[in-house]
């Protein structure tokens, strides 16, 4: 790394500091694969006991017998894959709403600028003062029951999707990154005659996807995270979202098969993680603050 | 500096509608308007069905009441029931106490862990990526998995401090600890990407600024004072209000650790009251109101942070 | 949601809303009486059928009839007895179709109740838990079934217990017929009692008996405790409800007002803290919730705990428990205990004929002796169990026969259950705004299971000022 930073190079240059700096290095290192990866293979291993191992006083480090029904049960008691499967489908299908929806009204926002733009775009970030949670219940018995439509959208995507749109932030870091593309490219593109669905798709778009990789991430994450609004709208067992199938699962298992579930719940996320980790990382930290 | 990536916005803004040409005309506007509306129409109709018709349901909701069947006006009763509600004052002081050890930990912990991390010439993507690990997971994994870690009896946690020679606590068992142990367990789960967005400020800092503070005799400690904080002052002020309006609106964290309510109430959280009038209570009037109280709290905080988050690229 | 998974009998317990206990014995007066002879002109008013509603109905008329709980695919046994039940049905009513709607989980998970309610969606015939009423007639949602449901058209009606019928009524309109029911008993671990010198066909009968033998069974060690309560999600309320009613106790008075905070109250609060604090006999790990207990004496790490009949089964078909195991007797105290159940409403604006279907359905399935689910022979050769004490509403003769049946056909061994069947104990209805009264008690209940100084009596006049409040507040 070549900027320079709190520790002068010289102070690291001489011994004392060479010293100190291997033994912090060396410190925190052992600190933090025990505080982060410490407690995964907890999971793995009480996963493998038995119900009466599991809580037994003083608890054993090493499993005394391997119980690996318990992962073959606990796979079949809560259909681990589909939950998986709802999962994600719940996920992407909301990225491409908001990737939709959400570009489109940033892009006009931003570049066609309607009458009472200004006024919608108000509208919208005023809903991020509005705390998540104080809109769970109207928007509850809104999903319940959708007025005109006169629908229920309980147990049904839409109650995910739908309402994953309504994200204004993602919206306000589009409209931003829109703002910042030159004039002059967009009319360019229209002296040539394009329309705005056109200049959307081949001028903005291609420049923008930093952005839009930050925007997906956001909504992927998102919908991958929540757990009270999935609890709500998708109560059937059959659709339900990993988060939630774990916490139902939760109540009605023995110990040993629920923590079975929980370490193979968090493999696929430390597959994705280590596939996508540098999208996720540069995402995030070029995205700033939400996650 | 969070925006540090983005182009910054144009200095000119072009008055809108200035570039059109005069001879446009009457149909040309309507037409711009009307694709413009097109475009904007998908996502308008969403935010109308789910965000602003919700908004103006809150507010009914909180001044109606239904009974037997028929919905009528409550006027101020509901926010009464609430305020009457011996478990509101509770929820509130615990939300608060939430709050507050969530920013000493929560905030302050991840920013030094950034700062520490900076340092290191080795290693650092690998640490990066243990703090940024639990962020990942799904958050019922690790908080069930926090449960069995803070029991009592067969728990990790009381294992290690018995090799330590500590004397075994209650964790979540104890009115004492209990709140303290939900924060330990949210820290654990949220810190990484706190501490990301804190790593990528501090490599905006020009190294000069040490330089200068170093040929002051400054110190370890003053140069993160008073270059360190300085320099990051934005993106610190804006995780702070984040951190403000995410934790009083806790609840998952609580309601799996410790069934809700805690012992002697003592992790209740404001939201978690919500949904036990809301979806135990079958009082939705009282959901309302309750959740018409923390809106006109946490507003000033979010009005903060979309004014400072507008500002932060310019 | 959060109460997606657990078993039904939970709610049973648990979702109550009125159901007073003072109003519960004036309307278990009325429902004996068959001559409500005024027809029926409450909020439901029959809006196409011009027939009397006592007069049965006529099996020429065409009707479909929705209907849920029907069991799943998965619970195949069971889903092939409901088909046969509907054959023999329409040999009788052939014009009935009977519409069955089944869900993978439980018949009821209170947020999609709610939600069905709320949209008015629910099927002609919706199942619901006894404590459900006053939410359902809140969101205009049953049909005021009174003038149909006879002694002609319930045939059992007499050897119904009153109390039972009473639960479905408000203002003496009926809205609904019971399926089962269920008294709080205590459940035992067999095996620990064995190990622990004690005798498992003599569960305790007392709650110094408690105390004594959860000491016994603790002393085993290894992690293995005596005693088990719950003191979260509003189930620590629950069951304190339970404790107070076995010493003859009230929480709610009939005046509307707390009625724990008294020597009783003190006395159930004192045992729970001495078993836990002075003679650690109850585990360190607190703050349990349903579902957790049943874990612990599954996983022989507990000995006993506050049950229904039918928790036996749900940990045999959850979590891998086996039958003999496990035993239950009366609950300790036994001057009255907690009592509840589930049952079936009819959907406001169901026309006449759809409701006298729907009671001849309920009956022939639910309600009748030797038929329906109360065919013991066939259940026991479908491989289910027999043997539950529960459902458990009819008295007199019929009750014996019923009895007799069961045990003649039971596929686990019923002397386990001998102790609780012995000694009948009244049963007594939960306290109106249950669970906002539990939640304040479960505070308490927390309190001497989590703080060894707990201060008793400062608890119960604290969650009296709470509970008046909640009470007062309507």
């Amino acid at each position: 790394m070549s900027t320079r930073t709190l520790i002068s190079p010289a102070t690291l240059g001489r011994t004392r500091g060479k010293v100190v700096y291997w033994t912090v290095f060396g410190l925190v290192m052992l600190l933090f694969t025990l505080v982060f990866v410490g407690p995964l293979y907890w999971m793995a291993v009480n996963g493998l006991k038995s119900t009466e191992e599991f809580t037994r006083i003083p608890p054993t480090l090493v499993p005394h017998g391997v119980h690996t029904d318990n992962f073959t049960n606990a796979w079949r008691v809560m259909d681990f894959a589909k939950l998986l499967l709802n999962t994600l489908w719940y996920a992407f299908g909301a990225l491409a709403f908001q990737l939709v929806l959400d570009v489109a009204a940033a892009y006009s926002l931003s570049k066609l600028r309607p009458v009472f733009g200004k006024a919608i775009l108000g509208m919208m970030l005023a809903t991020l003062m509005i705390p998540a949670a104080v809109l769970v219940v109207p928007q509850y018995l809104t999903v319940l029951d959708v007025p005109i439509f006169q629908r229920n959208l309980l147990n049904t995507p839409w109650a995910i999707w739908l309402p994953s749109v309504t994200n204004a932030f993602n919206i306000f870091l589009l409209k931003r990154f829109f703002d910042s593309i030159p004039r002059e490219l967009l009319d360019a593109a229209s002296i040539d005659g394009a329309s705005p669905l056109r200049t959307l798709r081949s001028v903005v778009l291609p420049i923008s996807r930093p952005i839009l990789g930050v925007v997906s991430i956001f909504a992927v994450v998102g919908v991958w995270k929540d757990f009270l609004w999935p609890m709500l709208t998708l109560p059937d067992p059959t659709k339900q979202t990993l988060n939630v199938g774990i916490y139902s699962l939760a109540q009605g298992v023995p110990e040993n098969w629920l923590t079975a579930a929980l370490a193979m719940a968090s493999i696929p996320t430390l597959l994705i993680f280590v596939v996508f980790q540098r999208n996720i990382m540069s995402g995030l930290t070029a995205g700033g603050l939400k996650g | 500096m969070s925006a540090s990536t983005l182009p910054t916005r144009e200095a000119t803004r072009p008055h809108p509608g200035a570039e059109l040409p005069r001879q446009s005309g009457f149909a040309r506007a309507l037409r711009r308007n009307l694709t413009a509306h097109g475009f904007l129409i998908g996502a308008v109709l969403c935010f109308a069905f789910f965000s602003w018709y919700p908004m103006v349901r809150e507010f009914l909701l909180a001044f109606q009441k239904t009974k037997d069947g028929r919905t009528t006006w409550a006027g101020w009763s509901n926010l009464s029931y609430v305020f009457h509600d011996p478990a509101f004052w509770q929820a509130w002081r615990n939300t608060l106490l939430f709050t507050g050890l969530a920013l000493v930990l929560g905030f302050v912990l991840p920013f030094l862990v950034a700062v520490l991390l900076n340092e290191f010439r080795h290693g650092q993507g690998y640490l990066r990526l243990l703090v940024y690990l639990p962020v990942m997971l799904p958050p019922v994994a690790s908080v069930l998995l926090f449960k069995y870690f803070y029991d009592p009896g067969y728990g990790l946690f009381n294992r290690v401090f018995e090799l330590l020679g500590l004397p075994a606590q209650q964790w979540l068992q104890s009115t004492d600890t209990a709140m303290l142990s939900v924060v330990i367990a949210a820290t654990w789960m949220n810190m990484g990407s706190a501490t990301l967005v804190y790593l990528a400020a501090l490599q905006g800092i020009p190294g000069e600024l040490y330089e200068a503070a170093e040929l002051d005799g400054a110190g370890l400690l003053r140069k993160i004072w008073h270059v360190t904080v300085p320099q990051t002052r934005l993106v610190l002020s804006l995780m702070f209000l984040m951190q403000i309006i995410a934790t009083m609106q806790v609840f998952t964290e609580p309601f799996l650790l410790t069934n809700g309510a805690g012992p002697e109430g003592s992790t209740t959280t404001v939201v978690y009251l919500i949904y036990q009038y809301a979806f135990n209570f079958n009082n939705y009037g009282g959901a309302a109101a309750l959740g018409l109280c923390l809106l006109v709290l946490l507003a000033g905080f979010s009005a903060a942070y979309v004014r400072l988050s507008r500002d932060s690229d310019g | 949601m959060r109460r997606t998974s657990f078993s039904p009998a939970r709610q049973i317990r648990r979702t109550a809303v009125g159901a007073l206990a003072g109003a519960l014995a004036l309307t278990a007066l009325a429902a004996c009486g068959t001559s409500s002879s005024d027809s029926g002109n409450g909020d439901s008013k029959p809006g196409t059928g011009s027939s009397d509603p006592a007069a049965p109905l006529d099996p020429k008329t065409k009707v479909d009839l929705t209907i849920d709980c029907m069991p799943p695919a998965a619970k195949a046994a069971e889903l092939k007895e409901w088909k046969q039940d509907v054959a023999t049905f329409n040999r009788t009513y052939p014009n009935v179709k009977i519409v069955g709607r089944s869900t993978p989980g439980q018949c009821e998970e209170p947020p999609r109740f709610t939600a069905a309610l709320k949209a008015k969606s629910q099927p002609d015939v919706f199942y619901s838990y006894f404590t459900d009423l006053q939410q359902v007639l809140d969101n205009n949602g049953a049909a005021d079934i009174s003038a149909y449901v006879t002694d002609k058209s319930v045939p059992a009606l007499n050897s119904i217990d009153p109390a039972v019928m009473g639960v479905y009524k408000k203002d003496g309109k009926m809205y609904g017929l019971p399926t089962s029911n269920y008294q709080m008993g205590i459940m035992i671990n067999r095996k620990l009692f064995q190990r622990a010198g004690l005798d498992p066909d003599r569960p305790p009968t007392t709650w110094e008996e408690v105390r004594t033998d959860s000491q016994a069974i603790a002393k085993l060690g290894g992690g293995v405790y005596g005693y088990g309560e719950y003191s979260a999600e509003n189930t620590g309320g629950w069951h304190f409800t339970a404790a107070m009613y076995s010493l003859g106790g009230d929480v709610v008075g009939s005046d509307g007002r707390a009625a724990f905070d008294n020597a009783t109250g003190k006395q159930v609060l004192q045992q729970l803290h001495d078993m836990r604090w002075t003679d650690r006999s109850m585990s360190q790990t607190q703050l349990l919730k349903w579902g957790d207990l049943q874990k612990q004496i599954t996983a022989d790490k507990l000995g006993m705990f506050l049950a229904a009949p039918d928790d036996i089964a749900y940990m045999v078909q959850q979590l891998g428990a086996k039958y003999e195991n496990f035993g239950m007797g009366p609950i300790p105290g036994g001057k009255a205990t907690l009592t509840g159940g589930n049952g079936y409403m009819i959907k406001q604006g169901s026309s006449p004929d759809k409701i006298k279907a729907a009671i001849a359905w309920l009956n022939f399935k639910n309600l009748s002796p030797g038929k329906g689910q109360f065919e013991w022979a066939r259940t026991k050769a479908d491989q289910l169990p027999v043997g539950v004490p529960q459902p458990n509403f009819f008295t007199g003769d019929v009750k014996a026969a019923d009895l007799k049946s069961r045990t003649d056909n039971a596929t686990m061994p019923v002397a386990n259950f001998a102790p609780y069947l012995a000694k009948p104990i009244p049963g007594k209805a939960e306290p109106p705004k249950a669970q906002e009264v539990y939640k304040v008690l479960d505070n308490a209940m927390s309190a001497v299971l989590t703080n060894k100084d707990a201060d008793i009596a400062k608890l119960l006049s604290t969650a009296r000022t709470q509970v008046d409040q909640v009470l007062a507040n309507q």
